[in-house]
């Protein structure tokens, strides 16, 4: 996890962003979800920098509209949004305890490499991959081979 | 309006990103094409890794030429002589086969050029290697798995995979035949060639197709602007939205 820079001044930006849920998946907000890097007063500006997670992500710009909208409705009106690619995004910026809001919720959390994954219903580790590829950029999807139920699994990336 | 790319650096980038961006546009067509649902949404996941590549590349074109001009006007305003792209990518999907080894061949290409932009001095090429990369290895495992799956599975999917090498291996050539400007930003040319000949013979050979000869370059490179009859034809269909509104937003 890199370290957040946090100050007084800034930290109810930091409140109303985690109040902004992820547009796909809605039970983690945008700062579990670790895209929003850095947050500064430049005189009356917010400046939000922002890492995508993936470079094709559709929901890219709907997390900047969404950021630039919760702050707007709650009275601030000048924000500036900057993109940061680098650092890279990777899922070793979740918490443990996103990761156990992520889980609760029927999506498999990411682990290191992929090696182990556990199916959400039932918690079984006996499971395998139906495709790489799933419904957003940063999930792929399995099948449990106990309960047979199929699950979503956030994939490692990093 | 015609767009020229003046600086060295902007014509090595832009490159990558017709190539990137085109590749892309080549794996939209199969959006509701797939052969079943997870690959047809595995296709659509890859395009956009590609397109957003692209998009991060053309703000770089954009960034170094520095003419006013967005990452879009790049991407939907040049010509087919103005664009940059490999012909490997213009192929079209006329079989999933085709579609498979047009992406694995490429797959196998970027992942050695990006490798070597770690290290670019060009203004956030060097960050944007190391966030590509990760999807380039993930996209690349995709296709070497159905390489493999096509060419051991049934007579059948062996005879159309061999048949796609045989065909895509045509369009191979131009990539190893670097220009001044190729070896001006990435480190080590020689080994690419290297790199990508003993990745793809391994694949191929353990996929039980057989390696074509690779051909003397025999059409005009795609470093002047010279493509296959293709792209012409991907261009009009890419373009036609910002080409006829200019101004239309989202």
């Amino acid at each position: 996890m890199v370290a957040i820079q946090k100050n007084n001044e800034t930290q109810k930006f930091w409140d109303l962003l985690s109040e902004v849920p992820d547009p796909e998946i809605p039970v983690i907000n945008l700062v579990e979800l670790g895209v929003v890097r850095n947050i500064e007063l430049d005189g009356q500006t917010i400046i939000v920098t922002v890492t995508p997670t993936y470079t094709g992500c559709p929901a890219k710009k709907l997390f900047n509209d969404l950021i630039t909208e919760k702050l707007n409705v709650n009275g601030y009106n000048n924000v500036e949004i900057i993109t940061q690619l680098h650092p890279v995004w990777n899922t070793d910026w979740l918490s443990e305890e996103t990761k156990a809001k992520m889980y609760k919720d029927g999506i498999s959390p990411p682990t290191d490499d992929n090696l182990v994954i556990t199916c959400p219903h039932c918690h079984s580790t006996n499971t395998e991959m139906v495709s790489q590829f799933g419904s957003t950029p940063c999930q792929s999807l399995y099948k449990c081979l106990d309960c047979l139920e199929p699950f979503n699994y956030f994939k490692c990336h990093r | 309006m015609r767009i020229t790319i003046d600086n060295d650096a902007a014509k090595f980038v832009v490159r990558l990103a017709d190539t990137e961006m085109i590749l892309g546009q080549r794996l939209c067509e199969m959006c509701s094409n797939g052969p079943f649902l997870e690959e047809d949404i595995a296709l659509s996941n890859v395009a956009l890794d590609l397109i957003g590549r692209a998009e991060q590349l053309y703000k770089i074109v954009s960034e170094i030429e520095n003419k006013g001009l967005s990452a879009d006007d790049y991407a939907y305003r040049r010509n087919e002589r103005e664009y940059f792209c490999l012909k490997l990518v213009e192929q079209p999907n006329t079989d999933f086969a085709w579609t498979i080894t047009r992406s694995y061949l490429h797959d196998v290409y970027a992942n050695e050029v990006f490798k070597q932009l770690l290290k670019s001095d060009i203004p956030n090429l060097a960050g944007l290697s190391e966030k590509v990369l990760i999807e380039i290895r993930y996209n690349l495992t995709h296709a070497r798995d159905w390489m493999l799956r096509l060419g051991i599975g049934t007579e059948e999917s062996n005879s159309r995979v061999q048949g796609a090498v045989d065909q895509m291996f045509r369009y191979v050539p131009e990539i190893f035949h670097w220009d001044v400007v190729d070896n001006k930003y990435l480190s080590d040319t020689a080994a690419i060639e290297k790199s990508w000949k003993s990745e793809v013979s391994a694949l191929l050979k353990e996929a039980n197709i057989k390696e074509p000869e690779l051909m003397d370059v025999v059409m005009r490179d795609y470093r002047e602007g010279f493509h296959s009859e293709f792209l012409g034809h991907i261009l009009t269909e890419m373009q036609f939205l910002p080409r006829a509104y200019p101004d239309a937003k989202w």
